[in-house]
């Protein structure tokens, strides 16, 4: 079955464009020229992954990736002019899995589509791991706190995974991104550390003094029971 | 310290020939202003000395000669009286008479008496009364006159005492008071020149104040144009100063904001240019995957739109991160890396991983501070630099510097020419250089931006030529501590968003 991707984008030769290069990768392409009505269109026909321009006229990128957060996990990846720190941190904070710079090559956009797509999960995993009063189960996708279920998005968890299977060994940026977002050149740590904040405030009591999810100075990160 | 002006001039009138005398302005400005204030006050004083002292002088000098004139007339008077009263009695002793007389001293009295001479003292013989007033005193004219005996200025004063058929003569030496004047004249002077050089003194000081804030101004100057261009003047109480510390500082502001403006635009150019761009590389890229489908014709001219195309997007990349360095938004994200390891990594994701690396054994296992993404920018500009134009790399190094590590790029060369250095750094630069080889992908900012990423970790590039000719692309980078390099960072961002580091013109210039 082929997958469906959601492109959000207002300017129209963008978006023609998009959707020649991705269905010629073979996915099946909705548009949406604005926030408002992208949000309508996923409430009908929901689709495998977003693509979202983060300058849109109206509801921006950053709200519109949000008010998608709220009802699902679907993989998010968004599009910026700007490298700079701070949109990039803002919309990975707003929920985004990934995102791309334009111009982007399609076959790399194409590429990092299919990497969130992919259940990166190797067939020796347990099918539960603990820690603490967290519980992880891979092959159902669910964590638990204390016995309640707490709400990821596949890149969270899958990060989660990675990190509880390697329990008290560090884990790199470049290894953490090579297998969780399945990028085998050099990508941008800070997808890893946005990821790393959002998992804490949902499963650390005090995401401000983690207990699980620990940082190692110049390392990396690494999870202690 | 007040009216000093600041003399403006444009080039055209900069380059007019003065027809009066230009040799002796052009000498007369290379002075300087301050040398020319102290000349000018120290001519000014002793002009105002001079003419003093000048006044004084003989003003003393007429009035000591009339009143020693007129006490020298009074007492001829007196000793003629005397002496015609005596020479009426008869047989007088006529020299004896004349020692009598009560004289000033230094004067002597004379007496011809019948076509006979008397004296009191021998030194006045017949002769040394000038003749001419003899012979008019002698017929009946009193008379004075002013003569030089044996050197010394001398007073006669001729009086006929027709009575007794005689005619006195009293002669006073003026030696004594051509010293006194003398004396006058030598004090005048000494005081003149003393003026004269308090005057120059006095130019010089006040000189030096009224150009102090020149100073503070010309060093704030020097500061912007080094590269600091938040540096302002503080307002002065002054009137005259404040206007000119005004004038300065929003010289400073309209600098700052027109370098802001371009640097903002350069950054707002190569956003808007994103969107066309973002259409262009995709459908050339659907093109591209139906590349097979083309006539060959069409097929080349997809192949080379691609290659502009990629070259063109590159451009803007590396416009936007200039510009980001320009406009102060540059970020530095560090990390701790084993440098051996960031340079073959970077070496990989450059696309020569299979270059030697030669690694001095004393850098084995150091660790540095750096944003790793912009040193493999570094990297990667340096040997696309060095395939452009110097037959691709040969070899990378890590070597020990004092205070730091150097991460050196080695190609085939030919050497980069020794005046095209420090240039080839330069924005678009493109140089003479031959070992250009044909068509590129260069877009000509490859080596400013390699200056500007290593500038923002602190450190500096440079090209050098090694011994067969081959060039050496040399990075130092610092290896201080993270606290260190993100001090300096944040102190560049500080600089950069404008906190103006004051220069006080009233502050003592130590």
């Amino acid at each position: 079955m082929t997958s469906r991707i959601l492109l959000v984008e207002d300017d129209e030769r963008i978006r023609a464009s998009m959707r020649l290069a991705l269905e010629d990768e073979g996915y099946e392409v909705d548009e949406a020229g604005s926030g408002e009505s992208a949000l309508e269109h996923f409430a009908e026909q929901p689709a495998d992954v977003v693509l979202i321009d983060l300058m849109l006229p109206g509801m921006d990128g950053f709200e519109c990736c949000r008010h998608l957060r709220r009802t699902s996990a679907v993989p998010v990846i968004m599009v910026t002019a700007r490298t700079d720190t701070h949109d990039v941190v803002a919309g990975l904070e707003a929920g985004a899995d990934d995102y791309v710079t334009k111009p982007f090559v399609a076959k790399e956009l194409a590429a990092r589509i299919r990497a969130l797509l992919r259940r990166a999960r190797s067939v020796d995993e347990p099918s539960v791991l603990t820690f603490g009063d967290i519980e992880v189960r891979p092959d159902e996708g669910t964590v638990t706190r204390a016995g309640e279920e707490v709400h990821c998005t596949r890149t969270e968890f899958r990060l989660l995974c990675e990190l509880a299977t390697n329990s008290g060994k560090v884990l790199s940026r470049e290894q953490l991104l090579d297998r969780v977002w399945g990028y085998d050149y050099f990508g941008d740590g800070r997808l890893v550390d946005v990821h790393i904040r959002r998992l804490r405030t949902k499963i650390e009591p005090d995401p401000a003094n983690p207990r699980h999810i620990l940082t190692v100075r110049g390392m990396g990160y690494k999870l202690t029971a | 310290m007040r009216g000093h002006r600041l003399r403006v001039v444009s080039d055209v009138r900069r380059r007019q020939v003065d027809p009066g005398g230009p040799t002796r302005r052009r000498r007369w400005s290379r002075l300087g202003l301050r040398a020319r204030v102290t000349v000018t006050f120290g001519l000014g004083a002793l002009a105002l000395s001079a003419t003093m002292a000048g006044l004084t002088y003989f003003t003393a000098r007429q009035f000591i000669l009339n009143e020693r004139q007129t006490a020298i007339l009074r007492q001829a008077y007196v000793n003629a009286s005397l002496a015609r009263s005596s020479l009426r009695t008869p047989n007088q002793n006529i020299t004896q008479l004349l020692q009598n007389l009560d004289t000033l001293p230094g004067s002597l009295s004379a007496l011809e008496l019948r076509g006979q001479w008397y004296a009191d003292s021998p030194s006045v013989g017949e002769r040394a009364i000038p003749a001419s007033l003899r012979h008019l005193v002698v017929s009946g004219t009193p008379a004075t006159q002013h003569f030089v005996l044996d050197g010394s200025p001398q007073l006669v004063v001729g009086l006929p005492v027709p009575s007794v058929h005689a005619a006195y003569f009293e002669v006073f030496s003026l030696g004594e008071l051509a010293r006194t004047l003398r004396i006058l004249a030598l004090a005048l002077a000494g005081a003149a020149l003393v003026t004269t050089a308090a005057g120059a003194v006095i130019g010089r000081w006040a000189s030096g104040r009224a150009l102090r804030p020149l100073d503070e101004v010309s060093k704030a100057a020097e500061t912007i144009a080094g590269g600091r261009l938040h540096v302002r003047l503080v307002a002065a109480d002054d009137p005259d100063l404040s206007a000119l510390a005004g004038t300065f500082n929003r010289m400073a502001d309209a600098l700052l904001e027109r370098i802001e403006r371009e640097a903002r635009f350069t950054s707002d150019v190569s956003h808007e240019l994103r969107s066309p761009l973002t259409t262009l590389v995709t459908s050339l890229g659907v093109l591209e995957s139906h590349r097979d489908d083309l006539p060959s014709r069409s097929r080349l001219a997809v192949d080379l739109l691609t290659a502009e195309l990629r070259r063109f997007q590159r451009m803007v990349d590396d416009l936007l991160e200039i510009s980001r360095v320009d406009t102060g938004s540059a970020e530095l994200s560090l990390d701790e890396v084993e440098v051996g390891e960031l340079v073959r990594e970077a070496a990989q994701a450059a696309g020569v991983g299979g270059v030697p690396v030669h690694s001095d054994p004393g850098v084995a296992g150091l660790r540095i501070w750096v944003d790793k993404r912009r040193i493999e920018r570094v990297v990667a500009n340096l040997v696309d630099n060095a395939a452009q134009y110097g037959g691709g790399v040969t070899a990378l190094a890590i070597e020990p510097a004092p205070e730091g590590v150097r991460l050196v790029v080695i190609d085939h060369g030919p050497g980069v020419a020794p005046a095209e250095r420090e240039r080839i750094f330069e924005r678009f630069y493109r140089g003479q250089t031959s070992g250009r080889r044909g068509a590129t992908d260069g877009t000509g900012l490859g080596l400013s931006l390699v200056a500007e990423h290593v500038r923002l970790h602190g450190g500096r590039v440079w090209v050098e030529t090694g011994a067969d000719g081959e060039n050496r692309f040399v990075v130092e980078l610092p290896t201080h501590d993270r606290d260190r390099v993100t001090t300096t960072l944040v102190a560049r961002t500080v600089e950069h968003r404008r906190t103006p580091p004051a220069l006080d013109p009233h502050s003592d210039a130590s």
